[in-house]
């Protein structure tokens, strides 16, 4: 079945407009650099005070941990390096358990990929269903009802209480 | 009294033993009276826990510290609301409280089913007694809470200061009740397999309960994001720890049944997949109490220093084997007519739904026990701390909310294009409108920016949908506004309540990105009369007073705000001593508005200088969290509120069974 021109255009011009706006929200997001900061670099590493917290969250008074952490992260920055280098001199000094992220090197890119992994797969999963019951309900002769309630005249008594029906077979 | 309680835990003990066998063996001989003895079992089990409980608690609010348990987590100073709140402050209490929960759930499914559900309640009976029996057992066996000492300790070593909280009294209940109550479904769909009656009365049945549960775990989960807001003093309300995450994967999975069990009740559709999401719930909630009590991944939570996780772990692959051979067992009964007429379809969008809810469920699961399979596989210890959920979630959470919009809105079975573009027009464009406006605002996040277009989305789909309701309703029957409104919800309250969870939710989802992406702070050392300034608040620091009781010392800083040079008042930081258990602890001072949260933390004083040092936060729309907690609420209480016709049926008597649906 075609769907009518004067149906079709609106369809068009709809889903490029809404294409065309997230394309421009996406275009304002900025890039994140690697300029070390030291908020950021606080972030990125772990307190190793059995807080469980981020350097940067960690706020215990006196802590044996981030203070120290947190002097050592303005000194790195004052001796340069990108976010990178500087993180991988506390990987080397500390072990990798001071990182409060996996890296996405070796093993580690399973932790990152994984989730996407198994959502992919459970997204396959329901397109396969999808299709298979698709094919079963197209397997059948009965015509398809509108469910939707169509609008139209608020005047006339009889649609609206068609519609009024469908809105309460809806839920 | 700690020989009753101990004598009560045992004879409850007992009484679930024979209860489960009485259930099990009356459902197989179809023995009415052994069905009716296991029970009355449930009813004993209840009553004997509510002793040991109360026994405990009496325990506590009289100082018996002969008992380890009263010795080890109160004390004569606790003031009485955390002497009460000590029953579950420890491993051994809380345990003791959770089987409690589980025992009161288990005699109100007895006494509303007494009458109906007659094929599936000796095998209720049978598994909320089983899972009952398992934690009677690690008290009864493995971790007495009425062990007495040797000795008599002159003073308790009292609670744990950071959980002298008002929260404490209401977050681990509400939890609690969230979590044990998961079982109450699991039960009747296990019933259900057991009994191969696999229609969805057993959904039917227990709809409220599943309502109930999450209601609590959303509450539970709140309710310890604010725990953590005011107790903590990092300016944060949710770090990603392990034992949160046990708390918050049972939410998603349980949110993941309520949407797609609707899909089971108007098409007939997914019937395994909601044995799977019932299923997968249930064990959640035995996983988060094996990572709470194991130490197998280290925590900030206290338990986790105990041996109870092989128990835990030993008891979560019975629940998992027993409950997935089932599944097998009855998998040629569990095919439904599956059907799709349109992939632009309600049945559809729930899907995405689900696919989107529990793929963070995954996430968060995998997130949590990388750090041991990574010990395993490398013999390398990692940490999987907050930056990688937030980067991981974040795109799944926009997902999340994009459908929260679309699935109210599109049309079971199939929508046409002239009904999309009817119900998404508005709603699109002020997503697009919001968004620009956060473009322009906010200066240019990304995912700030998305979210609130986002949020705008859902939202407006939730207004409209109440908008034409209340039309139809006052075009057709002349109804004023708000009658047809009232009229509106009324007539469909699991509908129009379930659009009030989702604007619950949007709001709660905007707190958490405003305050996450737009939060300032600062930190500075102040001299009295030293100032700062964040945003348009200005902080005069003007030195500490003091004040001291038996219990705990305090330091109150002196901070007078100002905000764009008018007066707010003074706030009042505190560092605390607590003298039995020398422990120090910060409370914050907030000043919450509508736009933002001024959240001032004493970090330190030096009493020689008479300096302090201010960690000062701007949290950004917080209170839309809290806000958007009690809108879920609301939503939640119209979800579950009896219909009229269901209280007429419920105070009928005489109505045939298995004609109601009364939990």
């Amino acid at each position: 079945m075609t769907a009518p021109r004067s149906s079709t255009l609106p369809r068009r011009g709809f889903l490029a407009g809404t294409a065309a706006s997230l394309v421009l929200l996406a275009s304002a997001s900025r890039a994140g650099g690697t300029t070390p900061t030291q908020a950021g670099l606080e972030s990125s590493l772990t307190c190793q005070c059995g807080c469980g917290l981020t350097v940067h969250s960690c706020n215990h008074l006196n802590c044996g941990s981030s203070i120290p952490l947190k002097k050592e992260i303005s000194e790195q920055i004052a001796l340069g390096g990108t976010e990178e280098e500087i993180l991988s001199n506390f990987q080397a000094k500390y072990g990798e358990k001071i990182l409060s992220a996996p890296t996405t090197t070796g093993f580690n890119l399973a932790a990152w990929t994984m989730p996407f992994v198994g959502i992919g797969l459970g997204a396959a999963a329901i397109g396969w269903v999808l299709v298979r019951w698709r094919r079963g309900a197209a397997s059948r002769v009965e015509p398809s009802v509108a469910t939707e309630p169509r609008g139209g005249d608020p005047g006339s008594r009889d649609r609206i209480e068609a519609a009024l029906r469908d809105w309460d077979a809806r839920s | 009294m700690s020989e009753i309680g101990r004598l009560a835990i045992v004879l409850g003990f007992v009484v679930a033993l024979w209860g489960i066998g009485a259930s099990v063996v009356g459902a197989l001989r179809r023995d009415r009276d052994l069905v009716a003895s296991g029970s009355h079992a449930a009813y004993a089990f209840s009553a004997l826990v509510g002793i040991a409980v109360a026994a405990l608690l009496t325990l506590l609010l009289t100082h018996d510290f002969n008992v380890e348990y009263v010795a080890s987590y109160s004390s004569t100073t606790l003031p009485t609301w955390y002497t009460i709140a000590a029953l579950w402050g420890g491993m051994k209490g809380s345990l003791l409280w959770w089987t409690f929960i589980l025992a009161v759930c288990n005699a109100i499914v007895q006494a509303q089913n007494r009458a109906k559900n007659r094929d599936a309640m000796p095998w209720v009976t049978a598994v909320l007694l089983s899972v009952g029996a398992f934690f009677l057992s690690l008290l009864v066996f493995v971790t007495d809470p009425f062990e007495r000492l040797s000795f008599t300790p002159a003073e308790g070593s009292d609670l744990n200061p950071l959980l002298q909280n008002y929260w404490m009294t209401i977050h681990p209940p509400s939890l609690y009740v969230g979590f044990v109550t998961t079982t109450v479904p699991f039960a009747f769909a296990i019933a259900a397999l057991a009994t191969g009656k696999l229609g969805d009365n057993w959904i039917r049945t227990t709809r409220r309960w599943t309502i109930f549960s999450w209601f609590f775990l959303t509450l539970g989960n709140l309710f310890g994001a604010a725990w953590a807001y005011v107790v903590l003093g990092w300016g944060g309300y949710w770090a990603w720890d392990p034992v949160e995450n046990a708390a918050f994967m049972p939410w998603l999975t349980s949110t993941a049944f309520l949407h797609s069990v609707m899909i089971q009740e108007k098409k007939d559709m997914l019937k395994v997949w909601n044995m799977v999401l019932v299923i997968l719930t249930f064990a959640l909630t035995i996983f988060g109490t094996f990572l709470t009590r194991s130490g197998v991944i280290s925590s900030v939570h206290s338990f986790t220093q105990s041996g109870m996780g092989p128990f835990f772990m030993g008891f979560l692959l019975f629940v998992l084997a027993v409950s997935i051979g089932l599944l097998a067992w009855r998998l040629p009964m569990l095919k439904s007519r599956n059907e799709l007429e349109s992939v632009f379809s309600r049945e559809a969008a729930f899907l995405l739904n689900n696919l989107v809810l529990v793929g963070i469920a995954f996430t968060v699961f995998w997130g949590t026990v990388f750090p041991v399979i990574s010990e395993w596989v490398r013999g390398v210890k990692i940490t999987v701390g907050p930056p990688f959920f937030n980067r991981v979630n974040a795109p799944l959470a926009l997902a999340l909310v994009l459908l929260m919009g679309i699935g109210p809105v599109i049309a079971w079975r199939r929508a046409s294009w002239q009904s999309l573009k009817r119900s998404f027009l508005w709603p699109t464009a002020t997503g697009l409108a919001v968004g620009l406006a956060s473009l322009l605002l906010a200066g240019g996040n990304f995912y700030a920016v998305v979210a609130f277009s986002l949020s705008a989305f859902a939202l407006t789909t939730v207004w409209t949908e109440f908008w034409r309701g209340m039309r139809v309703r006052q075009a057709m029957l002349g109804e004023p506004a708000w009658t047809a409104l009232s009229r509106l919800v009324g007539k469909n309250r699991r509908r129009y309540g379930g659009y009030v969870v989702h604007v619950g939710t949007a709001m709660v989802f905007i707190g958490i990105v405003a305050s996450s992406v737009f939060k300032l702070e600062k930190q500075q050392g102040l001299e009295p009369g030293g100032t700062v300034d964040i945003g348009p608040y200005t902080l005069r620091y003007d030195g500490v007073r003091t004040e001291s009781d038996p219990h705990v010392d305090k330091t109150l800083a002196q901070v007078f705000v100002t905000r764009d040079g008018k007066p707010v008042g003074t706030l009042e930081p505190e560092k605390r001593f607590y003298k039995r258990t020398k422990q120090p602890t910060t409370e914050v001072a907030i000043w919450s508005t509508l736009g933002s949260d001024l959240y001032v933390v004493l970090g330190s004083y030096d009493p020689p200088t008479k300096s302090a040092v201010l960690q000062v936060f701007l949290n950004p729309l917080m209170s839309w969290m809290w806000l958007g907690g009690v809108v879920m609420a609301l939503g939640t209480a119209i979800c579950m509120w009896p219909s009229w016709s269901e209280r007429t049926a419920t105070a009928t008597a005489g109505v045939p069974a298995g004609t109601r649906t009364a939990s």
